[in-house]
């Protein structure tokens, strides 16, 4: 450095002035780099999301990025299918219900294994349960119903019902109850396996850490083979580098959750334009406001219903999620039993502004009122600073919203002391069940009149009940078809007159593929078929395109609000073509002989 | 002799303040997590758990029992090694750390060199003219480094190097087709030692760009501190007395000037790694780098007291031996330094 002098005896400034060129040279080497990108194996697809796999242990699962993986991994005694209709998957047939409904015999498929090796029989599924029930994170949604489970035979179980339930089959639907092999879990039946798992699903787990899986298909499954050879799940942690990775070809196939909403927007679009293809779940996620109704000045219920009146919920799924999150106006999603789509007030800011006028504001006194969301989820910032604009071009005079964020798990803890007077949040209930939506809101085990001293209600915010509400609830979970349907709409019905929640919007788990993937397509729980991905074969220029179009076509919102499906028409459960059959894992049941459920 | 047992007795003044200093920072971080908003229940059964499920996973975790109780317990575990176990993954918080502090090391330390050679390289850059082109472009270069937004620079390099011109991956440590290499947790270090060219490719091309953008954030500061130590050292006495021997510039320069400037450099050195050791927060975020500083991010989000906890400790007591080290080397090198 420096040998050559200058002027003033010092370093030339030609020799000194590489330093400053070091710069573009280093990023002149970076070019290079982009040869050493290491081969893809042949079959095997990459999908990305955001959600980091701290544990796949089903005991400990409780977040949709560990329900997606074990629902590769694993086998639910029932599963649902994207229609909504139930299949039984591990059980053989239907629960046979006694007489009283206490007691459900579920007969269990025979001839199936676990990853190692070991029978899948009664004995594994009771040891399964009973270690759900003692250790489970969500080990409350069976033991609220379940008494008891014990095996009745080799390749059979009975279930001790507490009361009659009769979406008992969409419980046992829920991925978090997939049985594990007892002999892989002997010495966890009281703290969980993190890092392993053994089930019975069609890919067997080859590599874990919380940042990349390793799904490899499991030979001996007993169902249909996976498409692909396998996938590799990897998390990036943010929004930008997930969508960056997807249009730079890095991964294959991209889950949305926890994509921020102008990114699903700009996939969107590129799927609309033929660059991607696009594929949406049933819509089970509901988006909603609480409010406080056991304090001023909500606990007025002409001002609560002014509100509902006043929420322009077609602008705001227009403005902030162009459409993409549908307007909701009831707490059941509509795929489920138990849907009554108009039972919310609809938008009308005359009717708001009389009963605003009828409370005694608009008249030079305008009702200020606090408006709390989550500041760590970038659409729930929008939507209130949408509707915050709406209400000031509608009501200005009757109504300001006081717009403020707060993190998660701050507002959560917030929402159940009652300080929050109006929370904008959302839910999706751990099985697709309308008992998993009414429940969790309206439940209380301490009502008080209208009030909710202690129970769901309370946590959820409104602190809202009305007497005989809780004995409705519960007779609903007993009852089954059109009886059910009727009292079902009928808690809806009676809800939505006490304006206890404002439901906004329905949301669907998406996924989004490169143009040589196969459309992405979920199952009724909501869950990305990842053994249905493969890739497609090369297509002359033009006929992807068209290909794509066809897809994107039928994924529109309309589609979403009735009930969901699959964005591009069902591809045959087949083997992709660049995967010839010889290239099958040994052992592996020929597609045609596998099960007919599929 | 003197100066020697000077250098222990102060070497041991500050290693014997090192528990206190870790009780203290221990004990806040405790009372701290209690105090701020959020329940770790909430966290881990969402906010619609029944009650009975919440009060069966609050005393579970322990934290039902009282908070004298829970510290008590807390300072006896940490006595005996023992972090405790994360109560959102049941894993112990050892092995978590374990899993994330070589990731962030690593990071650290790789962009630490890209920092001191590019940052060293352009301050030096502009003595031959002060007030020159030359010596204006780095003094802007140091400014504008040190200035520049890290999240947005992550970014901005990100889109263009990972998604316009897909040189290099977007984020993560290794390619999803490769397996991480067993070792250290140092995968640059592991794959070497294991052989596997496709490992460290791999690590490579994922650490090109995190490390150089936090390299580029980093040089300012050592541009601005080599600049304006060179430029006082020039004018120094025993400059001008070396300069008055008749010994060529460059030589004054090299031999006499610039290992005084890089004194107060090796300070800052030393600052810069202790603050590295606990992670580049927005670097690892935008990068989806699993380092420890993302992790703890993470804990706090969902209330994790015993990892939070944890994570503190360990990084705490890396930066406090860090900086004495790097106290004793300068007083090693630095004959004026007094104890």
């Amino acid at each position: 450095m420096g040998a050559h002098t200058g002027p003033q005896g010092l370093p030339s400034t030609s020799s000194a002035a590489w330093g400053l060129g070091a710069l573009p040279f280093c990023l002149a080497l970076l070019a290079p780099l982009s040869a050493c990108a290491p081969p893809r194996p042949e079959g095997t697809l990459i999908v990305a999301g955001k959600s980091r796999i701290d544990s796949l242990d089903p005991v400990q699962a409780s977040r949709s990025g560990q329900m997606q993986v074990l629902s590769a991994l694993g086998d639910p005694l029932y599963a649902i299918r994207a229609d909504g209709t139930i299949e039984p998957r591990l059980a053989s047939g239907p629960p046979v219900l006694s007489a009283d409904g206490l007691t459900a015999r579920i007969p269990l498929r025979r001839s199936v294994h676990f990853h190692d090796g070991t029978p899948f029989d009664a004995a594994a599924m009771v040891f399964s349960l009973q270690r759900f029930l003692a250790i489970g994170t969500l080990g409350y949604q069976l033991a609220d119903r379940v008494k008891s489970v014990r095996a009745s035979g080799s390749h059979e179980i009975t279930l001790e019902l507490k009361a009659p339930f009769s979406p008992l089959t969409r419980l046992l639907s829920a991925i978090f109850l997939t049985p594990v092999s007892p002999t892989a879990y002997r010495q966890h039946t009281t703290k969980p396996l993190n890092d392993r798992f053994v089930g019975t699903g069609p890919y067997r787990l080859s590599f874990f850490n919380a940042q990349q899986q390793r799904l490899t298909p499991f030979a001996h499954y007993w169902g249909q083979q996976p498409a692909n050879r396998g996938i590799n799940l990897v998390t990036l942690g943010n929004s930008t580098a997930l969508l960056g990775a997807l249009r730079s070809g890095e991964v294959d196939v991209l889950l949305a959750s926890g994509l921020e909403i102008d990114h699903q927007q700009a996939l969107h679009r590129d799927a609309a334009a033929g660059r991607l293809r696009e594929g949406s779940g049933p819509p089970l996620s509901i988006g909603f406001l609480s409010l406080l109704t056991d304090q001023p000045p909500l606990n007025s219920s002409t001002l609560r219903e002014a509100l509902a009146r006043s929420l322009d919920r077609a602008t705001i799924s227009r403005r902030v999620s162009l459409g993409m999150r549908p307007p909701l106006r009831q707490l059941i999603p509509p795929s489920l039993m138990g849907s009554d789509p108009g039972a919310w007030p609809a938008y009308d800011p005359s009717a708001a502004r009389s009963l605003f006028r009828k409370a005694g504001y608009c008249n030079g006194r305008v009702l200020r009122l606090p408006l709390t969301f989550r500041s760590d989820i970038p659409s729930d910032r929008l939507l209130a600073l949408t509707w915050q604009a709406q209400v000031r071009r509608d009501l200005g005079d009757c109504l300001a919203l006081q717009v403020s964020g707060m993190e998660s798990t701050t507002a959560y803890d917030q929402l159940g002391k009652g300080a929050l007077s109006l929370f904008f949040y959302d839910w999706i209930g751990d099985y697709p069940d309308a008992e998993n939506f009414l429940v969790p809101l309206l439940g209380c085990s301490k009502e008080q009149g209208n009030r909710c001293a202690e129970g769901n209600s309370a946590l959820s915010g409104s602190f809202w009940s009305a007497p005989g509400l809780e004995a409705e609830l519960q007779r609903s979970s007993r009852l089954e078809g059109p009886a059910r349907q009727q009292l079902l709409q009928a808690i809806q019905r009676r809800t939505a007159a006490a304006v206890p929640y404002l439901p906004v919007w329905l949301m669907a788990e998406q996924a989004w593929s490169g143009p040589r993937i196969s459309p992405p397509r979920f199952d009724g729980s909501g869950r990305l078929r990842l053994d249905q991905l493969h890739r497609l074969p090369a297509v002359p220029a033009g006929s992807a395109h068209r290909a794509v179009a066809v897809g994107v076509g039928q994924r529109p919102v309309a589609a979403l609000a009735g009930g969901g499906g699959v964005a591009a028409p069902p591809a045959p459960a087949r083997l992709s073509p660049a995967l010839p059959p010889g290239a099958l894992p040994a052992g592996a049941p020929h597609p045609s002989a596998s099960q007919p459920h599929r | 002799m003197s100066r020697r047992s000077d250098l222990l007795r102060y070497l041991g003044a500050r290693l014997a303040l090192v528990p206190l200093m870790l009780w203290l920072i221990a004990s806040l971080v405790f009372l701290l997590l209690r105090v701020a908003p959020g329940d770790p229940i909430d966290a881990i059964l969402g906010p619609k758990a029944p009650a009975a499920a919440r009060a069966a996973l609050r005393a579970q975790l322990g934290l039902d029992q009282p908070l004298p109780v829970q510290y008590g317990h807390f300072l006896a575990d940490l006595l005996h090694g023992n972090l405790g176990v994360s109560q959102a993954s049941k894993e112990p918080v050892l092995t978590i750390i374990q899993g994330s502090l070589p990731a962030s090391l690593e990071l650290g330390l790789v962009a630490l060199l890209i920092a001191a050679v590019l940052g060293l390289a352009v301050g030096f850059s502009g003595i031959a003219r002060p007030e020159g082109r030359i010596d204006l472009a780095g003094r802007l270069f140091g400014i504008g480094t040190y200035a520049l937004p890290p999240f947005w620079a992550a970014m901005v390099v990100q889109l263009v190097f990972a998604v316009w011109l897909g040189w290099l991956p977007v984020g993560g440590r290794l390619p999803a087709t490769v397996l991480p290499p067993e070792g250290t947790g140092f995968f640059l270090l592991d794959s070497l030692r294991a052989g596997n060219l496709q490992q460290l490719q791999g690590a490579l091309r994922h650490l090109v760009l995190p490390a150089s953008t936090l390299g580029l954030l980093l040089s300012g500061i050592f541009t601005n501190a080599l600049r304006l130590n060179l430029r006082r050292a020039l004018g120094s006495d025993y400059v001008e007395a070396a300069r008055s021997r008749g010994l060529s510039e460059t030589r004054v320069v090299l031999r006499h000037a610039l290992p005084n400037a890089l004194l107060p450099v090796l300070t800052i050195t030393g600052i810069t790694v202790a603050s590295l050791i606990g992670g580049a927060l927005l670097i690892e975020v935008t990068y989806s780098w699993p380092g420890i500083a993302a992790r703890l991010q993470e804990a706090i989000a969902q209330r994790d007291y015993p990892l939070v906890q944890g994570i503190v400790v360990v990084v705490a007591a890396l930066v406090v031996l860090v900086t004495v080290a790097v106290d004793l080397l300068v007083a090693l090198l630095d004959p004026r330094v007094r104890f």
